[in-house]
């Protein structure tokens, strides 16, 4: 039985690096630190230069890092391809973490707690330093499992100044007649559960992993606050059937901004450019609106979306992984990150910093996470709820029929709640 | 006809029987009538040769027996006798704090099992073969030698496989290339079908285990899965047969009478004409796809220009349209039609171009006569040209046909990320009206980990193939058709 299956292979290629450095090396005492780090193409100067910091750091250890791409949107397919070859540290984002702790592609770091030492910090160092929802998506069963490192994957409303007032950007109604007195549109993507949640956790619905990695929804049921889901999908529905409201594709916001149809649209700061270009002196941002359940307003809720640096668990040397980790994710880190690639921080201290407030998108995000949460579901989720969303943009649901909304929730959370296979 | 193809298939089963078994008579006659350096041979696969003085042979035989010893005791060994339970140790760590490193417990990965079993059995098979076949060589061999004949040097043995053995050379790096990429992939998918290999358990970091029909059974509607997979296979497999027929067929018919236009001699500037059609070709299909993707996308240019003149207003009020756009590729019926016509766009000048040569080669003799009896143009099109294309072109409609099963291009690149299903059950189940099943076992594995429910499907496509293709080609190519037309 072998650990991994490609060291049969490395091992002549290793015999041979063994002689040649044992005629060069004679006098080292330590061994070389191999660690492979993975990262989005656009990070790939900034990451070499943290992982030389980082080496710097240690002097009295030789490391052989070695800097990989590999995009953040994608890193599970490609981890999970062969956990024991992918790399020691990679960063990744939320909505994969489920799925990377259940094939064990990344450790618990309650059990580095001692290595974390050598940086001079504690775990609870890290979870103070951080916004507590990154921390709280990244904590399964009471262990975290990967660092925060950026707080900048969430949505919120861009809109075009001056077309738009401040109220009337307070509510959907508002908003959307505002927009058809301009002849424009109001974008959002609907058929998606990543953006569709929002609706149902503004009235206090919620999702939740159990353990056996099936997803727990209650939206066809009443919510804490006292809402039911029908009366949100109703809500929907009048947003939906409204004739300056467009449903867009997921991923084709940006396409609908350029084409200068839109006066305003959920997005991320993914966009900020685009959005900047198209409304000029308009560009603005600000929280989700208001929208209506029953006969109250009741504020959109969000999916707040976190990038994270994790340690893959077969990581072999595991303890300086855990260190580079932290160190690609320290509050240092995520001020060169925002500094050098306009990335918004996880981090309380960066956070606070004026640079950033003055940052129309990340300070719009900012106003949002107070609403906004971490969406917690299983694989199982994004199909049945793409769907839901796609039956409220294309209007086959009518909204005087409860009985057939009630239906669609039961079938969405049927769906949603299967065992995984 | 059905009686030809039973005897045909009757026939190649029991030519392939009579290939065996004379091949173990031939055994049991080295072993009983040859002597002791035959029946040596079953222990030292070298003895035979070294008795009748091929000595680099014996000596090649005696390594490759050794080999074998070894690759069994020290690599198979590890992996085969856990096959029955496909591994029992979990992986485990524990972090050592001095050396800063994770120290793993020796643990089964039971996919690495399954592959290394499997790739064990497959070379225990040809050693097999070869070790049967030693005794028949080395009993040839001691016939030869009890009637004086010459035998061969390991020269001239060498030189054999240049000259009347020179098939065996030519073909050993093609079959050895054909199982390792071939057969033991092929083999390891139907394995895995018969497993629980899926999200919950994904080595290494959990085991899976055999379990096995349940996978069919849950594929036909036998609970297990959510309960809407049944629902939603009957309706891809619907469709993806649907798709084929019509796929293969528009742009074969298609195909014809493109090049019939262009050979008609009324057309002018033929070869400009057929060069603007291959153009086409020349694009990557997959950027030609996405194009028109966003062409037809809900949000698209075409549908842009169909609100303008008033084309999208106009399907509304007959009740056509429900949404404020034409759904071209995001909703069922629409997006069936769509797929279609763009596929007979982006499959029309392949078909032309295999048409237009098989036209420029039909008999002149045939179509002379025929003119001067004075058949019409369209008589001679129906009872020459149109029976001679099939007669050529057949065994390619058919290959057309489970290429089409398994065309996963057109449909994956033209309703990625722009449909979405709205039928809740066949949401549920991951599947969308427009998937083939290749696309849909596609998604299966890439976005839901599900191995064993792909390998299920994938076999039943093998199936479906591999049926369609045997009764197909053995109606068109059976008997003496070539006669009807020469």
């Amino acid at each position: 039985m072998m650990k991994k299956s490609v060291k049969k292979v490395m091992l002549p290629v290793m015999a041979a690096a063994m002689a040649v450095s044992f005629g060069t090396l004679v006098s080292a005492e330590d061994e070389t630190i191999s660690l492979t780090v993975w990262g989005a193409e656009e990070d790939q100067t900034l990451l070499k230069e943290l992982t030389d910091n980082f080496q710097a750091a240690y002097p009295d250890q030789t490391f052989d890092i070695q800097i990989g791409v590999e995009s953040e949107s994608t890193a599970k397919d490609t981890v999970l391809t062969d956990v024991e070859a992918a790399a020691d540290v990679y960063a990744f984002a939320d909505d994969q973490i489920t799925d990377l702790i259940k094939a064990g592609a990344l450790l618990k770091l309650d059990d580095y707690a001692e290595v974390l030492q050598m940086a001079g910090k504690t775990l609870d160092d890290v979870k103070d330093a951080n916004v507590e929802g990154s921390i709280d998506a990244a904590t399964i069963d009471g262990g975290l499992y990967a660092f925060p490192r950026a707080a900048d994957n969430g949505y919120f409303l861009y809109y075009d100044a001056s077309v738009l007032s401040e109220e009337d950007v307070a509510s959907w109604s508002s908003l959307l007649e505002a927009a058809d007195a301009a002849g424009k549109k109001v974008g959002m993507t609907l058929a998606s559960g990543w953006y569709n949640a929002s609706f149902f956790y503004g009235a206090g619905f919620t999702t939740a992993l159990n353990d056996d990695g099936t997803t727990a929804i209650d939206w066809n049921g009443t919510s804490a606050d006292g809402y039911t889901g029908v009366d949100v999908v109703k809500g929907m529905l009048a947003i939906s059937g409204s004739p300056a409201f467009m449903a867009i594709a997921d991923g084709d916001i940006s396409n609908q901004l350029a084409s200068g149809n839109l006066v305003a649209c959920v997005s991320g700061t993914w966009d900020a450019m685009t959005a900047q270009e198209v409304f000029g002196d308009g560009y603005a941002a600000t929280k989700l609106p208001t929208f209506t359940v029953g006969d109250q307003e009741v504020q959109q809720g969000s999916v707040a979306g976190y990038k994270y640096i994790g340690v893959n668990g077969y990581s072999e040397n595991s303890g300086w992984a855990v260190l580079l980790a932290d160190y690609l994710s320290n509050e240092e880190a995520q001020q060169k990150f925002f500094d050098e690639r306009e990335s918004g921080p996880s981090n309380k201290n960066v956070g606070a910093s004026d640079a950033i407030k003055e940052n129309i998108a990340l300070s719009a995000l900012a106003q949002q996470s107070e609403y906004a949460q971490a969406q917690k579901v299983g694989g199982k989720y994004w199909d049945p709820s793409q769907t839901f969303g796609e039956l409220i943009a294309q209007g086959t649901l009518a909204a005087d029929d409860d009985a057939a909304i009630q239906e669609a929730l039961d079938n969405l959370v049927e769906g949603v709640t299967a065992s995984v296979e | 006809m059905a009686a030809q193809e039973k005897n045909s298939a009757a026939s190649a089963v029991g030519s392939l029987g009579k290939a065996i078994g004379s091949f173990f008579r031939d055994f049991g006659t080295a072993v009983v009538k040859g002597d002791a350096f035959v029946k040596l041979s079953l222990l030292w696969m070298g003895a035979g040769y070294a008795k009748r003085k091929q000595y680099v042979k014996a000596v090649l035989m005696t390594i490759l027996e050794i080999a074998i010893i070894a690759f069994t005791v020290k690599f198979a060994m590890q992996y085969v006798p856990k096959i029955g339970s496909l591994g029992t140790v979990k992986m485990e760590k524990v972090f050592n704090m001095k050396t800063m490193k994770s120290e793993f417990n020796n643990y089964d990965n039971s996919f690495t099992i399954l592959l290394f079993s499997l790739f064990s059995f497959v070379v225990w098979l040809a050693a097999a073969v070869v070790w049967f076949k030693n005794i028949i060589n080395a009993y040839v061999l001691q016939k030869m030698e009890e009637e004086g004949q010459h035998i061969n040097t390991f020269r001239e043995d060498l030189k054999s496989l240049v000259e009347e053995k020179f098939h065996i050379t030519l073909l050993t790096l093609p079959v050895l290339g054909v199982v390792i990429f071939t057969l033991i992939p092929i083999l390891l998918l139907i394995f895995v079908a018969f497993t629980n290999y899926d999200q919950q358990h994904m080595p290494p970091t959990e085991l899976f285990s055999w379990v096995g029909l349940n996978n069919f059974i849950s594929l036909f509607g036998g609970g297990g899965l959510t309960t809407t997979f049944g629902y939603a296979f009957v309706r891809v497999l619907g469709w993806t047969l649907v798709w084929a027929f019509f796929a293969t067929f528009t742009t074969y018919i298609g195909g014809i009478l493109l090049s019939l236009l262009l050979n008609s001699k009324k057309t002018r500037w033929p070869k400009m004409w057929r060069t603007l059609f291959i153009v086409t070709i020349a694009v990557p299909q997959f950027v030609s796809l996405l194009l028109v993707r966003n062409f037809f996308s809900n949000g698209g240019i075409v549908n842009t220009i169909c609100n303008t003149i008033g084309l999208t207003g106009f399907l509304r009020s007959i009740g056509l349209v429900s949404t404020s756009y034409i759904p071209f590729l995001s909703a069922p019926g629409w997006a069936h039609v769509m797929i279609i016509l763009i596929n007979i766009w982006i499959g029309v000048p392949y078909q032309m171009l295999i048409a237009t040569g098989v036209l420029m080669n039909l008999p002149s003799d045939q179509l002379e006569s025929a003119r001067v009896d004075g058949a019409t143009k369209f008589q001679i099109f129906r009872k020459i040209t149109m029976p001679y294309l099939l007669f050529v072109t057949g065994p390619a409609l058919i290959t057309d046909f489970v290429k089409n099963i398994n065309n996963f291009n057109v449909i994956y690149l033209l309703t990625q990320d722009v449909y979405t299903t709205t039928n809740q059950a066949m949401a549920n189940s991951q599947a969308k009206e427009v998937d083939l099943l290749v696309t849909w076992l596609f998604r299966l594995t890439q976005d839901y980990y599900n191995y064993k429910m792909a390998s299920a499907i994938g076999i039943i496509v093998f199936i479906i193939c591999a049926v369609f293709t045997l009764v197909a080609f053995n109606r068109m190519i059976k008997g003496d058709k070539e006669g009807t037309y020469q």
